[in-house]
């Protein structure tokens, strides 16, 4: 399955950004926590890819490779333990990475024209070119996916591996994963994996298995299954993300209003010169009437 | 008439100070922190707007691209800043509200009106908000990862906002200024105004002013 680099959305674009050439399906990564064995072969795998820079692990007194994701660690097993509702012990992994959100926050906070995209396939990707390192995208994420080098102030998160995606390959950390926990194809055909799988769950006796693919950011391109669907956040996930209100007031209803304004009081203040003209100088040889 | 000596030397005279037909009302160092805080505001603006609105992106490409607008914005907001920190000192005392100043805005005539009036007063008082909300808002924007969600957010729009009303009140700052009421902006370029200017603007100040010096001719 080839993929081209058709472009659907933009951020900071007004109009036009939509390539529009051929139409491409939407692909998705499939993610099933309850085969995941937090092996982190998917850690090394794109690392590896990616040519990341070794981060030195942090010991937290538990099996994850760093408290959190970094600007040069984009794919992250979250170790989490629960005390079940019976009274028995849950030891949940997931792998944390960006969603691919079909309504990207990250993309609608950006403020440099290009420097966050999403591809007609889906795939939301960042161009360190043109990003300014403004922080912004961290003020639209509902998942605290995008970080920040600290030497170029770039963002970097997961491309879902787009070069590979693009020249028909999947991404490396599904391709690394020995238990098949992770899969890749069209969305279509990995929500169909996932509603499959969790019936399978159910009919187990996982009665709140769910696939999630929160509808708040219009579904996203990663899709998790989760035998504890009733509780995202065991796993580190929000229950009901969105785009946050913060940003859709700040784009959709300061900006243009504000942009209202200040045109409006450049013509108002040329209305009032043409109408009212200039006041008088208080000089009797040229306004006549001190 | 002034000699050609005092016309030489009125640039740098004390305010208030009489010569001739016109009057000192802003010393030199008065003009210089203005016209500093105006340059300082304008490059942010220019900085700023890109990042505000791709509408204003061509602003960007005066400063050398997108990137450097956003390194030299936080730099020159704070320069902005410390300029509006140091004219809010210099213009405090001449600023304090006085009876008459609400009366101004119903009014039709200047006639109660000191060395500034009501308006200016107004403006004053809003542009120094306004800068301790940009600057507060400002730094949130400027280190967004040592801040939580719920500050960037309250950060951006209280910024944003602030902005919009600050470019709203900066279009008529500069319309009254330049065009609307001429012989206005001498007062921050030469420094003086013409004694005619001031009997009909600033009628109160006027009649301080002659009252309190003989004239220097």
């Amino acid at each position: 399955m080839a993929q081209g680099l058709e472009i659907r959305r933009s951020s900071a674009s007004l109009w036009g950004e939509k390539t529009g050439m051929r139409h491409l399906p939407v692909v998705s990564k499939y993610i099933d926590t309850t085969t995941c064995i937090g092996c982190k072969a998917c850690e090394v795998a794109c690392q590896e890819w990616n040519d990341l820079k070794v981060v030195p692990t942090q010991q937290t007194g538990t099996y994850q490779t760093l408290p959190s994701l970094n600007a040069d660690f984009w794919n992250l097993i979250k170790f989490n333990e629960r005390e079940a509702k019976d009274g028995g012990f849950l030891w949940l992994m997931r792998k944390d990475q960006c969603m691919h959100c079909e309504d990207p926050g990250c993309l609608a906070a950006c403020p440099a024209p290009g420097a966050i995209v999403q591809y007609e396939n889906g795939i939301v990707d960042v161009d360190p070119t043109r990003c300014i390192g403004c922080g912004y995208c961290l003020s639209g994420c509902p998942f605290d996916i995008p970080r920040f080098d600290a030497g170029t102030a770039k963002m970097a998160k997961c491309t879902l591996c787009v070069d590979r995606v693009q020249v028909g390959l999947g991404p490396a950390c599904v391709k690394a994963c020995p238990t098949g926990c992770l899969q890749f194809g069209t969305k279509d055909d990995m929500v169909a994996m996932g509603q499959a799988r969790v019936d399978q769950l159910k009919a187990n006796g996982l009665t709140e298995a769910t696939l999630y693919d929160p509808p708040g950011v219009g579904g996203t391109n990663v899709v998790t299954v989760l035998a504890h669907g009733d509780h995202p956040e065991w796993y580190g996930l929000p229950n009901d993300p969105h785009v946050p209100w913060g940003v859709k007031l700040w784009k959709q209803a300061l900006r243009p209003l504000g942009m209202l304004a200040i045109f409006g009081s450049v013509l108002a203040a040329f209305g009032h010169y043409m109408t009212r003209g200039p006041a008088p100088t208080g000089e009797d040889d040229e306004s006549g009437h001190a | 008439m002034a000699t050609p000596e005092l016309v030489l030397e009125e640039g740098r005279l004390p305010e208030d100070t009489v010569v001739g037909d016109v009057i000192v009302r802003h010393r030199l160092s008065t003009r210089v922190i203005h016209w500093s805080v105006a340059l300082c505001f304008f490059v942010s603006m220019f900085s700023g707007a890109p990042i505000w609105t791709p509408v204003f992106g061509w602003m960007a490409s005066l400063l050398g691209g997108l990137s450097v607008c956003r390194v030299i914005h936080p730099w020159a907001g704070s320069l902005f800043f410390v300029g509006s920190v140091l004219m809010f000192f210099r213009w405090r005392e001449d600023m304090r509200i006085a009876p008459g100043d609400r009366e101004w805005f119903g009014a039709k005539s200047d006639a109660a009106v000191g060395r500034y009036n009501g308006g200016q007063k107004l403006f004053f008082y809003a542009a120094a908000l306004g800068a301790v909300g940009l600057l507060v808002s400002g730094i949130v924007l400027w280190l967004p990862t040592r801040f939580p969600q719920l500050a960037r957010w309250g950060g951006i729009l209280l910024h944003d906002f602030t902005f919009i009303l600050f470019a709203i009140a900066i279009v008529f700052h500069i319309y009254l200024a330049a065009l609307a009421e001429p012989r206005t902006l001498r007062a921050m370029t030469r420094g003086t105004v013409t004694k005619g200017w001031a009997r009909l603007h600033h009628p109160r100040w006027y009649r301080e002013v002659v009252d309190r010096q003989p004239a220097r001719d």
